[in-house]
């Protein structure tokens, strides 16, 4: 199947689902009363303050479809609705923290999956060896770490200790400053991609410095799964037949080991990444919180504890399409990795 | 038999879960024996309230009378962390059978019927699991209003998809299986044949799996109390304690660590229940998984 | 005919959690330079770690516990005790001198990789000398050779391959190719070391009668047909001439036709190629086609070995008799050999074929039999002779 129709298709598939997830959220808030659900019309200040004339307009004790119906329309026009959470439109409110959430999700990924990938062909390699055992009590420990535990003492140690060493929030204030001044373009709100765009080191330095706590705070956590499926997709390659012929052909273990197995072993692990990276793009909430770092899951998770309904929705669609897009990429990469699989779908 | 004995043997012989065992046997005895242990003062109205020695903001350091310590608002640190030993205990066995009990029934009626219930069963689980699960487990006990309770609610709500899901997958096998075929042949009733038949064979994976996620559980129950939104202040819950704590994480400076057991205590002992239950099952999945040819 | 092979008093242990199991007990083998031995036997009887001892690759928790297996090398002339080589020695071997192919091919080969990047490996691995002269040969022509802009542009990078080819065929390991083959930019200098390798590689299938070989060089295993992907296997075998090609039930897996074909390979490679081949196999028709000597096992010990010739008239082994006798023929009714395999963990004291023998007697429950010669290139191990 040509690549550009398959790509095609499967964005055409976010239809389908986004009608799923909205329409059983949207019906959730069927249970909240008219005013709060006007929220959902919302795009300006002055708006939040005539919600009977929000009502009246957008005819919110009209029927359940001829709500949803209007409601869509909103959508496409652009109109997420009004964030009580941040006072800000939804769409906004998306724009503003999904860099930040973003830049953290683009630093720990590759961090795990590389950390996972390597510990886990070690493991499997030297099997029942002191390796094997270090690794995965490394692994279990990690999984077993409460993260706001961990955040805590993370932010006791080297903020507390070692006097600001590695502060809380994205950027000390002297950056902020410089950040949003007119000599910084922020071209992506992404602070380190932006500082080094801007060819600023001092502001890189500061935003590299902000972020290595909570990176090292999830990564702690997550590196787990990798690890762990490495390992046991490794000892199911390393069992199989071409092993053996590798080794009969004479090639060294390492080769064996790397070249081999290691290949066959990736496969499974390049799906949860995926979903890893959809996970961590989702927005961490505990670690985004106890470190100030207003992403989507501190936003998220804001909205939910204030029952922010246009703002709950506005995440519930982001996360819909990201879902969609991260399991297209996985697909695309899965046929990169295994030629037994074609672009259609389907094993040969 | 010998299977049993073989995954006995497993069990001891491998460090890694005897110390799992023995963490969560010693976890045990701390719930049962807490009354001994951490005994509530005369005249306390719930042993589930942490009793209070004063009401001085200030955390005290661990003395002759405060073992641990005392917490901010000058709660005792130790009865804290013994009696929330059987709150995690609780909070964890609740959600569990429940989540399990609703994934065995929707996850068998997707699996063995197949068809139109199969895809809707399975849309639903698909809409649950697309969104994370912590925001959806705040959101749920935002609108309920924050209390244990709810916060068993809404984590059995997070939690039923993927054990629904995971029977189902169990249930297509074992649906094959030639006495499922034969049971049917006799005129055994859909449900008799998936009580008697199928179930007890499909089952288990899923039982395991659910021991497992006891761990991951009160991890997530720490969270949501850690975030305000479980027990109430002054509760014993580790993951309440620790939110407690917070405001103490840095002390002033020159002795930054002045408050630290009021912070790392509680954490600690998430940290050892989780791991033991971590640990256990980490070679529980070593032993089951048929990949991993038996030696 | 000079021996390959010298197998003596091999013993390989597997430690099971049940137990103990001796999978070759004392066995006592010779595969001559240029035969095709063939050993005959059911499962469990020790054919196939043979081969796997042979190579040193018995898998855990199998342990070669004693005895020595002599390889003598036409090329060096020398005698190698196999057993006690250097493990990069006994590299230096596998897949060079001794090579092996095994019984189910859509398993042997990784899905991952085409068949020509798989077969080029193992030339690039023990050929690279070759290869490296070869590219050097072409650069140096073209270095001759070349006029105009593009020739003289690309002239110093050439004298460096040149230079570098030169190197690696001197020798095949040396320093500076192998940095410069881990960096990446680098790594374009050598391509013609692949070029060459996979320039052989389809003259390797087409010498399987794999006729579009080219094409399918840089198809992948699961593209191809049964047949196919055993030649191919055969093909990747033989790239570097072994001495020594083992076939663990190469045609079990094929279906009967192809197994005609296969059969007329091998015995094509015996003629062409003066290599050995050891062919395992459960079927003793098969052995009587592409084999020159066959040995019969049983429970990890061999209980027959002679010419084919000599087997098929006279065979004298019970067991051997036996299972020339199960053979299906029209008309006849089927005959089944009484009793069951030897148990692995406790098998039957002395030989271990008496409770199965139609003409046991007490001796053969109390010593194993040792092997006698009874006829010109015939051995047995029985009581009866």
């Amino acid at each position: 199947m040509e690549f550009r129709a398959y790509i095609i298709r499967r964005l055409l598939l976010l239809i389908p689902v986004l009608f799923g997830v909205t329409l059983f959220i949207f019906g959730i808030t069927m249970f909240f009363s008219p005013g709060q659900r006007a929220t959902l019309y919302v795009s300006s200040p002055q708006q939040m303050r005539d919600l009977p004339g929000i009502i009246e307009q957008y005819g919110l004790d009209r029927p359940f479809f001829v709500q949803y119906a209007t409601w869509i329309g909103q959508v496409f026009r652009g109109n997420l609705g009004w964030s009580t959470v941040v006072s800000m439109p939804v769409a906004k409110a998306i724009l503003h923290y999904l860099p930040a959430t973003l830049e953290l999700a683009l630093v720990a990924t590759p961090l795990i999956i590389l950390i996972g990938i390597f510990f886990g062909t070690k493991a499997a390699a030297q099997k029942d060896k002191p390796v094997d055992h270090a690794t995965r009590v490394m692994a279990i420990l990690g999984w077993s770490l409460p993260t706001f535990w961990l955040g805590l003492l993370l932010m006791m140690v080297f903020y507390g200790y070692f006097r600001g060493f590695l502060p809380p929030g994205r950027l000390s204030v002297q950056m902020e400053v410089v950040v949003n001044s007119v000599d910084f373009i922020r071209y992506t709100r992404i602070n380190t991609l932006d500082a080094i765009l801007n060819l600023n080191g001092p502001v890189l330095l500061d935003a590299l410095r902000h972020l290595i706590l909570p990176v090292i705070t999830i990564s702690t956590v997550n590196v787990a799964f990798i690890m762990r499926l490495m390992r046991s997709s490794m000892l199911e390659s390393l069992g199989k037949g071409y092993i053996l012929t590798a080794r009969a052909k004479g090639l060294d273990e390492r080769i064996v080991v790397n070249k081999h197995a290691r290949r066959n072993a990736l496969i499974p692990v390049i799906t949860v990444s995926g979903y890893l990276f959809a996970a961590l793009a989702g927005g961490a909430v505990i670690t985004e919180t106890i470190f100030s770092f207003k992403g989507m899951g501190w936003w998220a998770s804001q909205s939910a504890l204030r029952l922010d309904i246009p703002s709950v929705l506005g995440f519930a669609l982001f996360m819909a399409v990201l879902f969609v897009l991260v399991n297209l990429v996985v697909d695309i990469l899965y046929t990169r990795v295994d030629p037994r699989v074609r672009l259609g779908g389907g094993v040969q | 038999m010998s299977d049993w004995k073989f995954m006995a043997r497993q069990l001891v012989k491998n460090p890694l879960s005897l110390a799992g065992l023995v963490i969560i046997a010693i976890f045990i005895i701390i719930a049962i024996f807490a009354p001994l242990i951490a005994p509530t003062p005369e005249g306390h109205r719930s042993p589930y309230m942490i009793p209070r020695d004063g009401y001085s903001a200030t955390p005290q350091p661990p003395s002759e009378e405060h073992i641990f310590g005392t917490t901010q608002g000058q709660y005792d640190i130790f009865y804290g962390v013994i009696w929330g030993t059987r709150s995690a205990f609780r909070v964890a066995l609740v959600v569990m059978s429940i989540t399990v009990l609703i994934g065995i029934v929707l996850g068998s009626l997707a699996g063995y019927f197949g068809g139109v219930i199969d895809e809707v069963i399975m849309r639903v689980t698909d809409i649950f699991l697309a969104f994370p699960a912590l925001i959806l487990a705040m959101a749920i006990v935002s609108a309920i209003g924050p209390s244990l309770k709810s916060v068993m609610i809404a984590l059995t709500v997070v939690w039923w998809p993927s054990y629904a899901r995971l029977i189902r997958g169990d249930i297509l096998q074992v649906r094959e299986e030639d006495y499922v075929e034969a049971a049917r042949g006799l005129g055994a009733s859909s449900a008799r044949v998936i009580v008697r038949h199928v179930l007890p064979n499909a089952i288990y994976p899923s039982l395991i799996m659910a021991s497992l996620d006891i761990g991951a559980v009160v991890l997530s129950a720490a969270a949501l109390s850690f975030l305000g939104l479980g027990a109430p202040e002054g509760y014993c819950d580790w993951g309440q304690m620790t939110e407690f704590a917070r405001n103490w994480m840095v002390g002033p400076p020159g002795d930054p660590f002045k408050y630290w057991y009021a912070v790392i205590t509680p954490g600690v002992f998430i940290l050892f229940f989780v791991l033991g239950w971590n640990l256990l099952g980490d070679a529980f999945r070593d032993i089951f998984d048929p990949r991993l040819a038996r030696r | 005919m000079k021996d390959l092979i010298r197998i003596r008093d091999l013993t390989v242990r597997f430690y099971t959690y049940e137990g103990v199991v001796y999978a070759i007990d004392d066995l006592d083998l010779d595969i001559r330079q240029g035969e095709t031995l063939g050993i005959v036997g059911e499962t469990g009887s020790g054919k196939s770690m043979t081969a796997l001892a042979i190579l040193r690759l018995i898998p855990y928790p199998g342990k070669i516990e004693s005895g020595s297996i002599v390889f003598c090398d036409k090329d060096s002339g020398g005698e190698l005790e196999l057993l006690k080589l250097r493990e990069d020695r006994m590299r230096a071997i596998r897949g060079n001198k001794i090579s092996m192919v095994f019984q189910e091919p859509g398993a042997a080969l990784n899905p991952v990789y085409t068949i020509g990047d798989q077969i080029s490996e193992v030339l690039l691995l023990h050929r690279r000398h070759e290869l490296a002269y070869r590219a050097k040969q072409r650069v140096d022509n073209l270095l001759s050779d070349g006029s105009g802009f593009a020739s003289a542009a690309k002239r110093p990078f050439r004298q460096w391959q040149s230079r570098l080819y030169h190197k690696i065929g001197e020798e095949p390991h040396a320093l500076e190719p192998r940095i410069l083959n881990r960096i990446p930019l680098f790594r374009r200098l050598l391509w013609r070391l692949k070029d060459e390798a996979a320039s052989l590689t389809v003259d390797m299938l087409k010498g399987v009668e794999i006729s579009d070989a080219a094409r399918v060089a840089i198809h992948y295993p699961h593209e191809l047909s049964g047949g196919m992907k055993q030649r191919a296997v055969i093909a990747m075998a033989l790239a570097c001439s072994p001495e020594l090609l083992i076939a663990d039930e190469p045609t079990t897996s094929l279906d009967v036709t192809i197994q005609a074909q296969m059969l007329e390979l091998f015995r094509r490679i015996k003629v062409d190629r003066g290599a050995s081949v050891l062919f395992i196999t459960h079927n003793l028709g098969v052995a009587s086609e592409v084999c020159d000597r066959v040995a019969v096992m049983y429970a990890g010990r061999l209980c027959e070995v002679g010419s084919v010739e000599e087997m098929f008239l006279h065979p004298s082994h019970p067991y051997t008799r036996a299972l020339l006798d199960a053979v299906p023929m029209p008309g006849k009714e089927l005959q089944t050999i009484p009793g069951a395999l030897a148990d692995a963990l406790n098998p039957p004291p002395g030989c271990r074929f008496h409770p199965r023998c139609p003409s046991a007697t007490p001796i053969c429950q109390q010593e194993r039999p040792k092997l006698k010669t009874v006829a010109k290139d015939h051995m047995v191990a029985c009581y009866l002779f």
